[in-house]
Parts: C-alpha cells; structure tokens; sequence
C-alpha cells in the first residue's frame, strides 16, 4: 500500500543531515565551476544542493564506474613448476547509499542496468554490491529541462514505480510517496518529518503532474521510431548521421543506459597487475576488430546503425520497451548532432517522404 | 537448432565473481603446425578441476600475464580425462605470448561460457563436418564425443581445407579417424607444396566429391567467416534445412558472459546466444551476421 506525506521544506536539510550520518548521501549539487553533478555528498551543510537544474551526469556511474578494478594478478618465474600465476579478487564494499534528488529518467536509466546486469544468466557482481543497499528518493519534474522528452519514452515527468521514495515539489513543502519496502521504513523510522497528506496537497500534486506534461518544448516520436525500425533499416539515414558522428563516445559516456565495456590489463612491473574495466562505446571503430584486423562492423553507419537499433529495436524486442530513457543528455553532449532526438526526426523525415527523402 | 533449445550451462557457479580466472596449469604442448600449438591444461585447485564440466561447442576466456583475455573453444570432448585441450593459433599478442608457454606454466580461465552445439539433436542423423583452419579446432570436441557413442549416430562425413599443407593441424586424429568405419574423411589444401599429394582446391570442392542425404544430414561447419558463408549457401542449396546447418561464430570478446556488448550482431550477443547457431537462427545468410 502507497503512502502519501508531506515533507516541510524547512525540513529537508534536517532529514538529509540524518540519513546522511547513517548512510552514504549523493545528491545534485552544484559545484564551483557551476556545475550540477550528482556528487557524494559529506557535509550537507557546506554543500550547495542544487534541485533546480538537470544534473549532468546520471547516476551510472555510481554503481558502473566508468574505470574500475576487477581483479589483480601476481605472475612468479622463479617457481619450480613454472610460471605462477594468481589472481586476486577485488570487490566493492558494499555501503548503504541514499540517492536523494534522483529524476524519473535516471531512476529508469538504474532499472534498465538492472536489466542488464543482473537479470541475466550471469550476474555482475560488482555492480551489484553496490546497488543492493541503495536507496532512490527520486524528484518529479515539475519543469521539463531544454532537450527532455521522457514524456514521449513515458519515463517521466513522474514516475509511477522504482523510488523508494518519490517527491513532488508543492513550492514550501513536499508532497512524498512511498513506493518501495526501503521507502516504507525511512517514513517509519523519521516518522516526525513526515505528516500525512491531505486532499489539498493531493490535488496540487495531481495538478503538478498535469502541468509538467504540458510544458515539453520537444517531440520526439520514439513509439513511431520503433515501429519504423521494426520495418526498415533505412542506410540513407544511419549513413547522413555517420558523416557528422567525430567517435569521440561522449554519447555512450554520458547516456543512462549504455553498459558497453572493455577490459585491459594493466601491468604494474614484469609480476603483477591490474585488471580493469573501463566504459567503452559501440561507436568506437576498433570495438568489434578482431585478430588480423577483421572487423565485422567496420563502417561508420554500421556502427551509428547498432547504437539506435540496440536501443529502438534490439532492447524492445529482448525487454519489451525502447532503452531511451528520454534525459536528453546526448543532444545536449554531441556537438555533430548525431543524438536520439536528431535521429527519430530524420528517421520520421526519411519516412514521411515514403522511405525516401521528401 | 533442433531439439531442447538452450542448454544448461555445465559449471556455472552462481552467486560468485565471474571475472575472476581460476589458475590452470598446463601439462602438455603439442605442436601442431608452425603456427598452431594445442594445451592441454587441468584447473589446479581440484575441487575446482572435478567440478569443470563442458560441452562440445563452449569456449573459455584464456587469460596469459599482463595479455588480458582471449576466447578458446574446447577441442577435446567432456570425456576426455586429465584436463581439457584449447588448440591455439599464433594470431596476435595474447595467442603469440602463450604459444611462449610450456609444460608447468600456468594460465587463468573463466568458463566455460557459451551455447553448446545440440549433441542430443544430433543423435540419430547423419554428420557432415566442414571445417577451415583452426575451425576444426571445436568441431574435433563433437566429432571425438561423437566417436565414443558411435551407434548414437549416422554416416559421419569430415571434411577439411587448409590454405597450405603446413595449416593442417590434428593430423594423426584425421589419420586415425579415416580408418573408422563408416566415417569418411576429405581433405583438400588451397596451394599444395612439393610433398603434398593430396587435393588442391577449395574445401567446397570437397562437397561435390562427397554423396549424402540432405535430409537425414546436420551439417556442423566452423572456419574463417567468408568460408562458413559459402559452405552454408551451398549447402542449403542442396537442400540441407536451415535448422540443420549449425555454425559457431567469431566475434571481439570482452566479457563472454553477455554484457559488455563487444561481440553483438545483429540483435544477438555472439558469446550468450552464441557462438553455435544453425542458419536458421541467424535468419539466413542475408541477415548481415555472415
Ligand atoms: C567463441 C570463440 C572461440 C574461439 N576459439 C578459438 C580457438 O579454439 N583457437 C584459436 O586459435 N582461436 C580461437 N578464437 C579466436 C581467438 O580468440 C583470437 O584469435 C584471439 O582473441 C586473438 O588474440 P590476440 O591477442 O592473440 O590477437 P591480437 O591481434 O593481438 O588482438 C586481437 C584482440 O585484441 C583486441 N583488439 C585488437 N585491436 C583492437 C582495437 N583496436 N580496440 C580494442 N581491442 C582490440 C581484440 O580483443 C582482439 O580480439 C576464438 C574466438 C571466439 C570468439
Ligand atoms: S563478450 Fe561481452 S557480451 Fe559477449
């Protein structure tokens, strides 16, 4: 069973300077180049929490970092045997982290990693130890920022499932719903900061709601571009796209869902190293080579074309929805225009004009 | 594929770290030709090593020191006793250093990963194998598996192309298998040198030498991409089905556990879907992933 409370504004540091004693706090801050970034966060006093803007990173990295250790190797020559060679696991502790000031499209962006690296056959144990004790009080959008269009993935403005905790900005207190177990327990256990709702905050939330969905400057077609994509895989337009794409993955790098990664080893002298995994991005031209520098995928469109397939059409087929998560991250990151918003306006160009231009 | 889709993978412990390699030693190189080496390796923890099960088809990731990591399919089959064997050839950094490696020295490996070839659908068909290379390399551990439960199944039909005689690798399995009876074995090099008196040509003019029944036929074809095409056209062609023409694909492997996205084609993840698909499956020879 949902509940609903309100949270007083005067209230929220008081109950962050809590949780953030007992847990692990990141929230958005705005740091001194005047940055929003979800950042850990140690004093919350001397922070500057910043709920106005989009955070410009989403909260992959916290629990997929974009370079981290898998493993440290010894290799002895001396042996009587021969060659020793050993390998030591390195696991992430796992900490109790309160994910405060989350947007809907990033807390989608977490649900769809979830997806992939840990309802498979095989699970990703480092991403896992840092996910399991984490806590998400997410943030409904009462604004949609310049390139969103969570509206068109339905990831957003609000959510409806994921959070623990969801909140709604009312102006001098905050309307807040439990959703998961973890939710439950925080309202429980800080029970004095949270007063029942009543039928008036119910309303200006609703009406909140109403309001955000309006105020989308985008559309972007994302249903109609699968559907297109279920049909056609028009070259004209991954080929026009390719030309402006300079493979730099600031894309893949900035993007929610996208989990590509690489593995290397890293030798510290001639007996030991480091494994490490690093983001990686199915732009890059060398992602698919192969020894003898055969490459399957080796044109630029073919790499564009499987960047939009993968999440308009590989993902819908495998997890039933698109993997866009709508943050508008990648128009805002690639100064080519090869995002997905460019890509679904030419893709419903191209077919406009009957799978031609028009 | 025919049969019971998906197999359980053998040896998977769950709930554990699956990037972290497990030390093998080797106990054995063979040379088989100038630029292919087979290892024969044992885990050495030995509850590990009694735990490790595979199936014909599956591949491990091999690390070597300060090298990564790189895909080997077993050659040998799940019965053979005293380790498993990857048959390596020198391609690069990783297969260069561990051809380097001798007896005593010690490897890492995760595995084993992969979708197996369908043993149990293969069972009462006859067998053509069609192999390139190295490519007899994973087609070896289903046609020794094969060997041992001879009365499982039908004619069984080996053929195999090389570029030169000195790419021939297993030649004393090829020996002793065209003495079996009921077994066929062709070979054919693209250039012969002043000692070869076998066949010139390419390994699909083997396929005219060669009389079968397409429909009681499963073909099981791995070699170099262009070679795998052609030999599933032609032999679709002549009327093998699709569901009966099996092939393992090559791919970048990072993870070859599904999710560092390296090995994709198509909507597929080569080392979780694949690497054994029958033509079927990968929606023709059109559908981009030959
Ligand atoms: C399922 C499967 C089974 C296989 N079985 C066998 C087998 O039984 N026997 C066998 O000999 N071979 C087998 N192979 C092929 C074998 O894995 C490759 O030959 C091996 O990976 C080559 O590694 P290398 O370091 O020696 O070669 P290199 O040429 O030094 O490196 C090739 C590898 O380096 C990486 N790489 C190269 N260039 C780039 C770049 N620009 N960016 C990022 N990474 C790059 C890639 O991982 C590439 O695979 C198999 C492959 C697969 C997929
Ligand atoms: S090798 Fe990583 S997904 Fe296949």
């Amino acid at each position: 069973m949902h509940e609903q409370f309100v949270l007083k504004k005067d209230h929220l540091l008081p109950l962050l300077r809590r949780l953030a004693r007992e847990h692990r706090l990141v929230a958005p801050v705005r740091n001194g180049y005047g940055d929003t970034m979800y950042t850990v966060v140690t004093d919350v006093d001397a922070c500057r929490l910043d709920l106005e803007r989009q955070p410009q990173n989403s909260l992959k990295p916290f629990f997929f970092p974009q370079r981290e250790r898998l493993c440290s190797y010894t290799v002895d020559r001396q042996g009587e045997e021969g060659m020793a060679y050993r390998f030591y696991p390195d696991l992430p502790e796992e900490r109790a982290t309160v994910y405060f000031g989350v947007r809907s499209c990033d807390m989608f962006g977490v649900m769809y990693c979830d997806l992939v690296f840990l309802q498979g056959e095989h699970r990703d144990i480092f991403y896992q130890r840092r996910r399991e004790k984490a806590l998400f009080l997410t943030l409904a959008c009462n604004r949609p920022f310049t390139d969103c269009f969570c509206h068109n993935t339905r990831t957003g403005p609000a959510l409806e499932l994921g959070f623990d905790l969801q909140l709604h900005d009312l102006g001098d207190r905050f309307y807040v719903e439990t959703g998961k177990p973890g939710g439950v327990s925080l309202t429980a256990h800080w029970s004095p900061f949270f007063a029942p709702a009543g039928d008036d905050d119910r309303q200006a939330q609703f009406q909140n709601v109403l309001e955000a969905r309006s105020l989308f400057q985008r559309q972007v077609h994302v249903d109609l571009a699968v559907r297109l994509l279920a049909r056609h895989e028009p070259e004209e337009v991954f080929g026009r796209l390719s030309r402006r794409c300079q493979d730099c993955g600031g894309c893949a790098f900035i993007c929610p869902t996208c989990t590509c990664f690489n593995i290397v080893d890293q030798p510290l002298d001639q007996g030991r190293g480091e494994r490490l995994r690093t983001w990686d991005a199915c732009t890059f031209a060398g992602f698919t080579r192969m020894a003898g520098d055969h490459n399957p995928v080796d044109l630029a469109a073919a790499r564009i074309k499987k960047r939009f397939l993968h999440k308009l059409k590989h993902d819908v087929a495998k997890h039933g929805r698109p993997s866009c998560v709508g943050c508008g991250r990648c128009v805002g990151m690639c100064f080519g225009g090869v995002d997905m918003a460019s890509f679904v306006a030419l893709l419903c160009e191209w077919d406009g004009g009957k799978e031609g231009w028009r | 594929m025919r049969g019971d889709g998906r197999h359980p993978q053998a040896g998977v412990v769950r709930g554990t770290n699956p990037y972290l390699p497990l030390p093998a030693r080797i106990h054995k190189v063979v040379e088989e030709n100038a630029l292919v080496k087979s290892f024969v390796l044992e885990l050495e923890d030995p509850l590990a090593a009694q735990a490790f099960t595979y199936q014909p088809g599956q591949f491990v990731m091999v690390s070597v020191p300060h090298c990564g990591e790189a895909p080997i399919s077993f050659a040998s089959p799940p019965h053979q006793a005293n380790g498993f064997t990857l048959t390596v050839r020198k391609a690069g950094r990783l297969t260069g250093a561990m051809h380097g490696l001798r007896p005593g020295d010690t490897v890492g490996i995760r595995g084993p990963y992969g979708r197996p070839f369908p043993m149990h659908a293969l069972q009462g068909r006859d067998l053509l194998f069609v192999a390139g290379g190295i490519g007899l390399a994973p087609l070896r551990s289903v046609i020794l598996s094969v060997l041992a439960h001879r009365a499982d199944y039908g004619r069984i039909i080996v053929l195999y192309g090389c570029r030169t005689p000195g790419d021939i690798c297993f030649r004393a399995d090829l020996a002793v298998w065209q003495e079996i009876e009921g077994v066929e074995v062709g070979c054919t090099v693209d250039k012969g040198d002043a000692g070869w008196q076998g066949k010139v040509g390419l390994v699909t003019s083997l396929l005219d030498t060669v009389v079968f029944a397409p429909e009681r036929t499963t073909a099981l074809v791995c070699g170099p991409e262009i070679m795998i095409k052609v030999v599933l056209e032609r032999l679709e062609g002549m009327g093998v089905a699709p569901a009966d023409l099996l092939t393992t694909l090559e791919r970048h492997m990072k993870c070859g556990i599904g999710l560092c996205g390296h090995c994709h084609c198509s909507d597929k993840l080569v080392c979780a879907d694949g690497p054994v698909f029958s033509l079927a499956e990968l929606g023709g020879i059109a559908s981009g992933c030959l």
